[in-house]
């Protein structure tokens, strides 16, 4: 985990809000960002995605505002502003598979507007070393493995060092070697700089963040750090030999007695808790995979 | 995948800038660099304009006679239809290049990065431009290598050699348009079948050759109709007008590209106001209005050449041409003198007037027919120089020593006449047999046939083929010393084909000497 930094707001939300149709996506978020890593928790349809995508400008919200790094993204200049110091690597980037590595993060550099050729030339270089992929620079990304795909879309977030990083679970489909690799360059990159790191890895989070927020049904159910969320779960995890049938979750672990988590039986085993502990406990009952 | 611990280095220089507006231009220069590398990346392009590059070097290396004496006012029409399938390729390659993002799910990726889209579309529209810069660089090596030639006729005209690099920019300004108007990868292909279907329809509805309307096509493709080409200014056609009109079509069509994009601006508003303008003009201008100086000009230069005319001499005939025509009366001075050399009697020193005709009957470079002129000792030339019109000018110098005037050939001359004409044309000529071949309609040398001239040809039967084919066959100095010898029989009407192979001493056809066979 990187040192909490607690430092000044770089990203405040307020009552942000957005509807898809029918669907409540985000239902009056409010947080607030400093600079280092900030895991965004939550089951799937919890509205992380999409607050990313707020946060990233990719969509305006119906209601509520934010600013980030003192940009108001709802003026025309704000976005403009901000846009030049984001990183955002979606869900689920899409490349251009004729171009190389470099050609395809020299693009979006060039879209990020770096125009000095020599020094975004030496940027591209940079960030591609920074991931890993020096060697295969000049492959064409069809020809590429989806890591070192992910690692291109990474090595493009990152160009032109941006002040604020929006990664939207950039972890998943990777290997334990290329996520712990990738948890590496994402705690560089939170060192100094305001990163919000979606996950359903709460390794990852435990790993990487100074900050953890909690969203389900488009609502923000925890905002603290690990530390606080794993403390919710004190007294509330303990050991049985069946599956405690009141427990909030339970499942059976490699020694073959059950983890329950939820309100423990009198003279119950506690055991120490995780911060999954408390996350699953911070949902309670907001997410079926909860109850699962 | 490596294990060592990553590092991401600090930049050595801050990266961004601050957001002006020469800064972000220069970002969509830097995208527009990109995307032209893409485009030359692209097999199609790459294809077509080898093929372009290559079909312009065979041309110029072409060995017809007459390519040694390129009319420049079509050799700079020529220049446009050439480069098509590059547009084409361009056009398509330019619309994939557009619809990239979409193509590959990377629109919302990178609808958050500094670029907004409108600015990408202008960089897609500029990375085309080099491409036309291409074009006008073959276009003008083309123009320039047929220009050099020392029989180079007349001057071309830069809005005609516009057309080209300019149709390659419309394809590629079209290509990026309809990527953000119909952004599907079907388009491209049912576009250019509606622009053919449309095509073939207008063309069947209208003469766009002769109609205003044609010129609002944006490609004028070069067919000469089978005529010779004429005096530059007789062309009438509002070349700089339509190259005004397809730079602001180019324009026009840019500028909605930007503003379907999102960039709607003051200065794209104003430039598409301007580009509007500019195609108007150019449309109207091209209208062609009060034509009436420009038919009386070609009834002039078609009736009354000698109006138009300069003419200089030589060696006592008289060469007249129209200006452009100048530097080729040399070369028909040489051809009079040639023919002249194997005349007897009076027709050694005649004296003639070689005068360029041209033929405008319902238009210019139409196929038709020049009349015989009525004028003793006049001699019709025409405005192709090189290659076969250099012995069927000949011809037509060799009928007037021989007949007085070119209308000789009106009526079949079933007499000596023709073979002595035929004489003077092959009978100083360094491949005689092969002259006479190819000056021929039928390309043969044995039986009747038509020989080509600048006007009326000139009809040979049987006989006739065969008493000049035996003339060829013996040595010159001694048939020429005879031809002179006999002149005053040999150009006689009265005197028979047998009666001329008599007098030259070569065997008499056997067969009966009937012009109508």
């Amino acid at each position: 985990m990187t040192t909490a930094s607690t430092g000044p707001a770089t990203l405040t939300a307020t009552d942000l809000s957005l509807r898809f149709g029918g669907t409540r996506a985000l239902d009056g978020v409010s947080l607030r960002l400093t600079r280092g890593v900030t895991g965004l928790l939550g089951p799937n349809g919890a509205g992380k995605t999409t607050l990313l995508r707020v946060l990233a400008t990719a969509v305006p919200p119906d209601g509520g505002a934010f600013t980030a790094l003192g940009h108001d993204p709802g003026t025309a200049a704000g976005r403009l502003a901000l846009r030049r110091t984001l990183g955002y690597l979606p869900q689920t980037p899409g490349f251009h598979p004729d171009f190389t590595a470099f050609g395809f993060v020299d693009y979006v550099a060039i879209l990020k507007e770096l125009t000095d050729r020599g020094a975004r030339l030496r940027e591209v270089r940079r960030v591609l070393e920074a991931v890993d992929l020096s060697e295969v620079r000049g492959t064409r990304i069809k020809r590429l493995s989806g890591g070192m795909r992910q690692r291109v879309a990474l090595a493009a977030a990152l160009v032109g060092e941006p002040d604020f990083l929006v990664l939207d679970e950039p972890t998943v489909g990777l290997d334990p070697e290329q996520r712990m690799r990738f948890r590496e360059l994402i705690a560089q990159a939170g060192e100094g700089r305001t990163v919000l790191l979606s996950t359903h890895q709460t390794e990852d989070v435990a790993m990487l963040c100074h900050r953890v927020v909690v969203l389900a049904r488009g609502r923000v159910h925890f905002e603290g750090t690990p530390a606080d969320l794993t403390a919710r779960a004190a007294g509330r995890v303990w050991s049985s030999t069946e599956r405690d049938p009141n427990a909030l979750a339970g499942w059976r672990t490699g020694t073959g007695s059950f983890r329950n988590i939820g309100d423990p039986p009198t003279g119950a085993e506690l055991l120490a808790p995780t911060l999954e502990d408390g996350y699953l406990l911070t949902l309670d009952g907001e997410s079926a995979e909860v109850t699962a | 995948m490596s294990t060592t611990t990553p590092t991401i280095t600090e930049p050595a220089a801050p990266l961004t800038e601050p957001p002006r507006e020469g800064h972000r231009a220069k970002a969509v220069l830097a995208l527009a660099r990109f995307e032209t590398r893409e485009l030359l990346q692209q097999i199609p392009v790459l294809f077509f304009f080898a093929l372009y590059v290559v079909l312009i070097a065979l041309r110029l290396m072409s060995k017809d006679g007459m390519d040694d004496f390129p009319v420049l006012n079509t050799v700079d029409r020529r220049t446009q239809a050439t480069p098509l399938l590059f547009a084409l390729a361009l056009f398509i390659c330019a619309n994939s290049a557009a619809l990239r993002s979409r193509k590959h799910g990377t629109v919302q990726q990178f609808g958050v990065l500094t670029m907004e889209p409108w600015r990408r579309t202008l960089a897609h529209l500029l990375s085309v431009v080099p491409y036309a810069g291409l074009t006008a660089l073959v276009v003008a090596a083309e123009y320039t290598r047929e220009a050099l030639k020392p029989g180079a006729i007349g001057h071309g005209s830069l809005g005609e050699l516009a057309v080209g690099p300019l149709s390659v920019l419309l394809a590629g300004v079209t290509g990026v348009l309809l990527a953000r108007l119909l952004p599907s990868s079907f388009v491209p292909i049912l576009f250019v079948i509606a622009v053919y279907v449309l095509g073939v329809l207008v063309s069947g509805l209208i003469d766009v050759r002769q109609e205003w309307v044609g010129w609002l096509d944006p490609i004028q493709f070069f067919s000469s109709g089978g005529g010779d080409p004429v005096p530059s200014d007789l062309l009438g056609r509002p070349a700089g007008w339509h190259a005004l009109y397809v730079t602001g079509l180019c324009a026009v069509l840019a500028c909605v590209a930007l503003l379907v994009a999102g960039g709607r601006t003051r200065a794209v508003k104003a430039a598409t106001a301007l580009a509007l303008a500019a195609t108007a003009a150019g449309a109207i201008g091209q209208f062609p209005g009060d034509t009436s100086a420009l038919d009386a000009a070609r009834r002039t230069a078609s009736d009354s050449p000698a109006k138009v005319q300069s003419c200089t001499t030589h060696d006592g005939s008289t060469y007249c041409s129209f200006p452009e025509w100048a530097g080729v009366r040399d070369d028909w001075a040489e051809v009079v003198d040639r023919v002249r050399s194997g005349a007897g009697g009076t027709a050694a020193e005649g004296r003639l007037t070689v005068r360029q005709r041209v033929y405008t009957d319902g238009g210019v470079e139409i196929d038709g027919a020049i009349d015989p002129s009525t004028t003793p000792g006049e001699v019709t030339v025409g405005t192709r120089w090189g290659g076969n019109r250099v012995p069927e000018f000949a011809v037509g110098v060799a009928t007037v020593l021989v007949g007085g005037s070119e209308d000789v050939t009106t009526e079949p001359m079933c007499d000596a006449r023709a073979v002595t004409i035929m004489w003077l044309v092959l009978g100083q000529d360094p491949t005689p047999t092969d002259t006479f071949r190819n000056v021929r309609l039928d390309d043969s040398t044995t039986g009747s046939g038509v020989v080509l001239a600048p006007t009326n040809g000139l009809s040979l039967s049987g006989p006739q083929t065969t008493v000049i084919r035996e003339l060829l066959d013996r040595p010159r100095a001694e048939m020429t010393a005879r031809v002179k010898a006999h002149w005053t029989e040999l150009t006689s009407a009265r005197t028979t084909t047998a009666q001329a192979a008599k007098l030259l001493g070569v065997e008499v056809p056997k067969e009966a000497d009937q012009c109508e066979e």
